[in-house]
Order: structure tokens, then C-alpha cells, then sequence
């Protein structure tokens, strides 16, 4: 009996992109008619593991088994066909369309080979009433639905498929607590109904109203499986933590106090995505933020970088305020601010240019005299960033996209230290290179903070956050939840904070 | 086999290169013809053609590696003329200021064009289609729908027509000194740098604190006020400005660009490659009409190579 109830077998799954193991034999089992709910924090191989099941990628090992015999999934819409959806975190309506032509978008019914829109309103309306959101009309375009509705949209056009496997990936993260608990009714119905559901949530009081299975992923593997309810929050954290240590980082100077701040941020909003942000930043500091992923770390970076319009709040430097409202101004003689974006190929580089082109691009102010560059001028301070950073170029006249991942990320940053700035912005700079790098970026950034700069540190490593940060902000949904100073700063805390457990989620759940 | 040429040759543009071949291939082609192809005073000849179009093309290629294009400039070319030939009919003064006044309806032209690209994020395509409108029918108002009269001053023929240096047609000097400027600008200013990476990444361009909008604008200008220039060298070669001098431009420019190596989508090609572009397209010209080739056959076969040369450079880029 209990082997029957097995509808879906992933064993030793690995996957690897690039130099980077996203998954290392890799197992998960689902049954029928149970909830099992995914843990992990950022980049532990959930959401690759996901991407599996439902035919986005395909692994590069491992067995998948449907019913007991074994199945591949070369494209998503094979995967459909065997009943696995997934609704994913991002949204994949096309907001010009309707909701009924974006629930039946794949596959619309047809007669005399044109879509037949009464059967499609029907079909839809139907999937939209299994959700529990009968009050979304079919026709209304999906560009006039609050996110919120979009979501349920989202869920709905997920069971139109008919689905045997659900899969949910922070399908609850835009929700109002009144459709969070319409969603948890359809699941529970969907449950009876023997679907097999996959949920992965960041919030834990979700999974434990929901869960009935628990598995915790940690460095690309499943390290535990158990029976929701089995274990305490706490240790449900220690699993998720739990890995070892073997970057070396630099060791932190004692705090200076009293400092004047370089940077004070004061009540900071942005649309609904930034709420009420406050910090200051001192010379020789190295501040971290930290927090799940996408909880507004980026859009505060961008924001103070000037980038996003109709940010609301004071931004002083130097005690005095100043507006910022391009990253032209922000790197300016009285501001000197840098950034060094998340991606590097696409924000930091211009691939097919040369490593001198690329380093001197953001200093070009400074290097020309009326316009004209100043080659001398140049040369010298190139010449000194490719030894400061020791980046590692056949010659400074070949494409930066030839370099090695990790000399190409020295190169965004030296580009940047070209100016000397002196507040400097880092939005997740180690991320997909080589642990030599990593390294010298640590060191690198301690050096710059004793010389008296000011950097503001976003990682999703929680790790380099601990080894490199004076201070971290945890950010949930676009507010700073928790400062941690000094010896506060452990993966305990960080996670602790960052899942916003426990009493911060009820007064949430209260306030919504 | 790479590893023995001349370190120049190397570094060369293998787009410059197949634009040179072919120059010297078309050469030999007509010089079978005709040995006349391949006597002084119809080299010179061919290089005092192409510079009108040189002058013109250095601007289109301005816009194209920002990754955009001026689709404007039929009209910026007339416009430039007739308005360098109507500032002639106010005296003296009106004559001395004949050309820089063209030239600044031109960059009229581009800032509107550049204003619309850049700031109101018009794409370039549609925007300076629209201007091209927009001059046409300020020119027809101002001219009341017939060919102007005014003739082309003094100065503005004997820079088309003239040599100051003997043998050396002045419109060939005016093309190598602009050459020359944008040769410059592009290698050796931030200006320069900044439109290629604009070019490459628009985006990395912006995070890097270069005001981009600033640059595009400018490049559109420069363009507009090139165009112009090479109205009013032809209405100096014509001695007249005409309502559709400008419509023979447009293809040619593009063409002589990308057939050059400049990348359409912006971001890569020098000027050099542009220099043969134009020399490729106007021998290309001149090749069909002396073999009195109807005009349509010349339409097709020139429509054909330009097709034909874009295959062969969409073949090498992605080589790469």
C-alpha cells in the first residue's frame, strides 16, 4: 500500500552550471493525496530541483519515475502532459490578454481550427471557481488585475491543466492573508482529490498549517525528510544551516564609534516594494544586507544609486541631504558613490569591448582633459588596477568577455575603483565565481574599508555576510527587520531574522 | 596562417577587408569592360562622388553604433541645401552665412530627432521617420510645392566644385577632414568610447554613470548637421538646391555603413570600414550606369549586391 501511494520518484538528481553544482544527487519522493513542503535557503538547489520536475532543465544525472516507471522531460509542455505544473514565483501572464486566453494559453479549445471563446470562457471560468476566485471575471485583461488577482490567475490557469503533480514555488508570496487562506482550501480539496503537492515557502507557519511531508535541501542535496509537525522551527533551522566553513576571511578591525556617517539613509520607501528604510553607513565600515532573496536588497541599492524614479525619503551625505537622481550624479565629486551591479555581463560590462575600454568607462570624467582622453593618465591608472586586483588578461586590448568569470567581476569592480569612491555599493559580487576570487574580493573590500571607504554589502551568501560584515540589515519584504552588530552576526540569527520568525509574522499576518 | 600577417592586417576588421576585395574586384570587373575604369581621372572622378555620400554616411554611421538609425536624412539633405541656397537671397551677409545656416537647420533636424530618441524613448526608426515628414512638408510650405530658384553661392560651389589643392577636388578634402574629426572622435574622446559602449550595452553604459541620453542626442545632431553638409556640397556641385536631392541618400548611406562592418545593432565598426563602404557603393553606381544598364536592371542588381554582401558578413559574425 505504502509503495502505491508513490507517484513521483526523483533519485540521485545532479545538475551543474557551468563551474557551479546547483545539485548533487539529489532525491525526493512524492505520494498522492499528501503536501510536501520544500526547505532551504537561497541557492540550496531548490529551485533547480523544480525546474527539473517540470521539464525547464534537464539534469545531467539521476532517474525520475512517474507510477513507477522511469520518464524524461525534454521541454515543459512534455512535463504538462504527464500532469506535472508548476506555478512559478514569477509570473507568466501575458498582460495584454485576458484571463481566459492566458488561462487556456497553451492549449485553447478549438473549433474548425479557431479558438472557440465560449468554450474557453467556460473552461476558465470553471478553473477560476476551483480556486476559490469566482470573482475575476474571464474577460478582464490581466493587465488590470492587482497582483494579487494576477496570482490566483496564475494558480487557476495551472489547474486548467489538470493536474496529477502540483508544484508551488512562493505561489503565496503576493497574496493577501484573505486569498492565502482560499489558496490553502483549494490545496486541502486538491490534497483530497489525490494530487500529489509540491509546496515550497519561505514562511514557516504556512508550511506547518500545510505540510504534511517536509524535506530540507542544503548545498544542492536533500539532507532530511520527515513528517511535518516532527520537528521544532529551531531545528528545522539547524538543517538548513549546518555547512561547513573553508573560505578564510580577513579579520575585522575593532568598531570605531562615534563616527560621523558617511551615508544616512532615513525612511526610505519605493512604491510597495521598499517600505520605510533607515540605516547609516561610516567610513571604514563594511555593512551587509541580507534576507531571502528578492526581499527589496537590489531595488535599496538601485534606489540609492538613483536609478528608480519617485523614491521617497532623505539621503544625506555627509550630514548634508542630497538628491540623487541618476548614477551620474551619484558618482560625483561631492557624492563618490559606486555600484557594482548584479550582473555583470549585462550591467557591469560591455562584453565585446576591450578590458581597457571596460575599465576606464566610468572614470572617462576624469581621464579626458576637454573630452580628449588622456592615454598617459589612462595607461597609469590602469596599469595600477590590474595590479591592485591582479586581474589576469593576456593584454588590455582583448574583449573583457575572453576573461574567466572571475577576472571579468575584478574588472566591474576595478572600474569602479578607478574613481576612489568613497561609498561604495555591492550587489552580490561572488556570486558564479571561483572561490580564489571570492577570497580576494573579501580581502579586497576590507582593505578599501581601512582606507577609509564605506561599503554597503548585499550577498546571498549568509556566510560571507558573517566573515566580511561589520553590520547587517535583514530585509523581509522591503523593510530592514533586523540589525545585527558584531558578534550578533551568526547564520543562527541571520535565518532566524530573515525567515521572520516568529512573532514579526503574526503581527504581519495581523496588519494585512 | 593568421600568425604570419603583419600585425595590422590582423587587427583589421575581416568585414574592412572583404569591403576592400571587393572594391578591387569591382575594379577589375569594369576594367575588363572598359581599361578606362582603371585610368586617374576616373578614380578621382569616383572619389569626388563618394565624397558626398563619405560626408553623409559619417553621420549615419554616428547614429548606427549607438545602435540606432536616422531615417531622416533625405529631408535633412534638402532641407540643408535650400536653406544654405535662401539664406544666399538676403545680400552679402545672407551669402557669408549660407552654409553654417544650412548646416544649423541640420542639426535642427537631429536634435528633434534625438530629443524624441532619447528623451521620450521614441524608437529611433519611427522618430526620425516622422521628422523626415515633418521637414518635407516645411520645405514644400517654404518653397509653395516648386523647385526653389536660389541658386548656390560662390563659396558653397567652389567647395564642390573647386580645388584648392590642384588635382585634388576641395569636396574630396571636406570628406577626409570630416573623416579625419570622426576618426578622431571616435578613438580618442570620451564621446567616442561612450557611443560604442552605448552601443554594446546601453544598460551597463547607464549604471557606469554616463549620462547616455546626453550622448545620443548629440550623436542625432552631429548627424543631422552632416547630412546637411553633404546638401549643400551638392547643391555647390549642382549649383542649385532641389526638393528630392536627398531621396538618392538614404539606401546608399546605410548601405556603405553596414557594408563597411559597422554592426547594424550598433556597438562595433570603425570608420575605416565605412570609407570602403563608400567607395564599394559608388563604384558599385558608376560600374552599372557606364554599362548602360537600364535603370531598373541597375535597381535590382544594386539592391541584389547589397543583399548579397549582408549574407556574407551575417556568415562571419557568427563565426565568432
Amino acid at each position: 500500500m505504502q509503495q502505491s501511494d508513490d507517484l513521483f520518484r526523483m533519485e540521485g538528481i545532479s545538475k551543474r552550471y557551468g563551474g557551479v553544482r546547483a545539485l548533487e544527487q539529489a532525491s525526493l519522493t512524492l505520494k498522492a493525496g499528501r503536501i510536501h513542503a520544500l526547505l532551504g535557503e537561497n541557492g540550496a538547489g531548490k529551485s533547480t530541483l523544480i525546474k527539473i520536475m517540470s521539464g525547464v532543465v534537464s539534469p545531467d544525472q539521476g532517474t525520475m519515475l512517474m507510477d513507477g516507471q522511469p520518464v524524461t522531460f525534454p521541454s515543459p509542455a512534455a512535463a504538462n502532459d504527464a500532469g506535472v505544473v508548476c506555478v512559478f514565483q514569477e509570473l507568466s501572464l501575458i498582460p495584454e490578454l485576458s484571463v481566459a486566453d492566458n488561462i487556456m494559453v497553451s492549449r485553447p479549445p478549438t473549433r474548425f481550427g479557431m479558438i472557440d471563446r465560449r468554450a474557453q470562457r467556460q473552461i476558465a471560468e470553471e478553473a477560476l471557481a476551483r480556486t476559490g476566485a469566482s470573482d475575476i471575471h474571464p474577460l478582464a485583461l490581466v493587465k488590470d488585475l492587482p497582483l494579487s488577482r494576477r496570482q490566483m490567475v496564475e494558480i487557476a490557469k495551472a489547474l486548467a491543466r489538470k493536474p496529477r503533480i502540483l508544484i508551488l514555488d512562493e505561489a503565496t508570496s503576493a497574496l493577501t492573508a484573505g486569498d492565502v487562506r482560499k489558496v490553502f482550501e483549494v490545496l486541502k480539496r486538491l490534497r483530497n482529490e489525490r494530487l500529489a503537492l509540491l509546496y515550497i515557502s519561505h514562511r514557516m507557519n504556512e508550511i506547518a498549517e500545510l505540510a504534511d511531508d517536509c524535506t530540507v535541501f542544503r548545498n544542492g542535496s536533500n539532507v532530511a525528510s520527515y513528517p511535518a509537525g516532527t520537528k521544532s522551527d529551531e531545528d528545522v533551522i539547524e538543517m538548513m544551516i549546518g555547512r561547513e566553513y573553508h573560505s578564510a576571511y580577513p579579520s575585522k578591525p575593532e568598531p570605531v564609534p562615534d563616527k560621523k556617517p558617511v551615508l544616512d539613509v532615513q525612511n526610505l520607501s519605493w512604491g510597495d516594494r521598499l517600505h520605510d528604510i533607515s540605516f547609516s553607513l561610516k567610513a571604514g565600515e563594511i555593512v551587509g544586507l541580507g534576507g531571502l532573496d528578492g526581499q527589496g536588497q537590489r531595488d535599496l541599492l538601485l534606489a540609492l544609486f538613483g536609478v528608480l524614479r519617485d523614491v521617497k525619503g532623505t539621503v544625506l551625505v555627509d550630514g548634508e541631504p542630497v538628491r540623487i537622481e541618476s548614477p551620474t550624479q551619484a558618482r560625483d565629486h561631492g557624492i563618490g558613490m559606486a555600484l557594482i551591479p548584479e550582473d555583470r555581463k549585462t550591467e557591469g560590462l560591455m562584453l565585446p569591448m576591450t578590458v581597457r575600454e571596460n575599465l576606464s568607462f566610468a572614470a572617462l570624467d576624469q581621464l579626458a582633459k576637454s573630452g580628449v582622453i588622456d592615454g598617459k593618465k589612462e595607461q597609469t591608472l590602469i596599469d595600477r588596477m590590474m595590479k591592485l586586483l591582479s586581474i589576469k588578461a593576456g593584454n588590455l586590448d582583448v574583449p573583457v568577455g575572453t576573461l574567466s568569470g572571475g577576472n571579468q567581476q575584478k574588472v566591474v569592480i576595478a572600474k569602479w575603483l578607478m574613481r576612489s569612491p568613497r561609498i561604495v555599493l555591492l550587489n552580490d559580487p561572488t556570486r558564479g565565481i571561483d572561490v580564489g576570487t571570492k577570497q580576494e574580493i573579501y580581502q579586497l573590500l576590507r582593505r578599501l574599508a581601512d582606507e577609509g571607504a564605506a561599503i554597503l554589502f548585499y550577498s546571498t551568501d549568509y556566510a560571507e555576510l558573517i566573515g566580511c560584515c561589520d553590520k547587517v540589515l535583514v530585509l523581509y519584504d522591503g523593510a530592514v527587520k533586523r540589525q545585527l552588530v558584531g558578534s550578533e552576526i551568526t547564520e543562527h540569527a541571520l535565518l532566524a531574522s530573515a525567515l521572520n520568525l516568529p512573532e514579526a509574522e503574526r503581527v504581519q499576518e495581523l496588519a494585512s | 596562417m593568421t600568425e604570419r600577417m603583419p600585425s595590422f592586417v590582423r587587427r583589421l576588421d575581416r568585414a574592412v577587408v572583404i569591403a576592400f576585395a571587393c572594391i578591387v574586384l569591382l575594379l577589375i570587373l569594369g576594367s575588363l569592360y572598359s581599361s578606362s575604369f582603371l585610368s586617374p581621372e576616373y578614380l578621382l572622378q569616383q572619389l569626388k562622388v563618394a565624397s558626398f555620400l563619405g560626408v553623409i554616411a559619417t553621420g549615419m554611421m554616428l547614429v548606427i553604433l549607438l545602435g540606432q538609425i536616422d531615417l531622416s536624412v533625405p529631408w535633412a539633405v534638402s532641407t540643408g541645401a535650400m536653406m544654405a541656397c535662401a539664406a544666399a537671397a538676403y545680400g552679402d551677409v545672407g551669402a557669408a552665412f549660407a552654409i553654417p545656416f544650412g548646416i544649423l537647420c541640420g542639426v535642427a533636424i537631429g536634435v528633434v530627432n534625438g530629443l524624441g530618441v532619447a528623451y521620450l524613448r521614441i524608437p529611433s526608426m519611427i522618430m526620425t521617420l516622422a521628422t523626415n515628414a515633418v521637414a518635407q512638408g516645411a520645405m514644400v510650405v517654404y518653397t509653395g510645392g516648386f523647385s526653389p530658384q536660389d541658386s548656390a553661392t560662390g563659396a558653397m560651389r567652389f567647395l564642390a566644385t573647386g580645388s584648392i589643392i590642384p588635382g585634388i577636388p576641395n569636396v574630396v578634402i571636406i570628406w577626409a577632414l570630416v573623416g579625419a574629426g570622426m576618426v578622431f572622435v571616435l578613438t580618442r574622446t570620451s564621446f567616442g568610447r561612450c557611443v560604442y559602449g552605448i552601443g554594446n550595452r546601453e544598460r551597463a553604459a547607464y549604471l557606469s554613470g554616463i549620462n547616455t541620453r546626453r550622448i545620443v542626442m548629440i550623436a542625432f545632431a552631429v548627424a543631422g548637421g552632416l547630412s546637411a553638409l553633404g546638401g549643400i556640397l551638392l547643391a555647390g556641385y549642382a549649383s542649385k538646391a532641389a526638393q528630392s536631392m536627398g531621396d538618392a541618400y538614404l539606401l546608399p548611406a546605410i548601405a556603405a555603413v553596414v557594408l563597411g562592418g559597422t554592426s547594424i545593432i550598433g556597438g562595433r565598426g570603425s570608420y575605416l570600414g565605412t570609407i570602403a563602404g563608400v567607395i564599394l557603393i559608388t563604384l558599385l553606381q558608376s560600374i552599372l550606369s557606364v554599362m548602360q544598364m537600364p535603370e531598373a536592371g541597375r535597381q535590382i542588381i544594386y539592391g541584389l549586391v547589397i543583399i548579397v554582401m549582408l549574407l556574407l558578413y551575417g556568415r562571419t559574425a557568427a563565426e565568432r
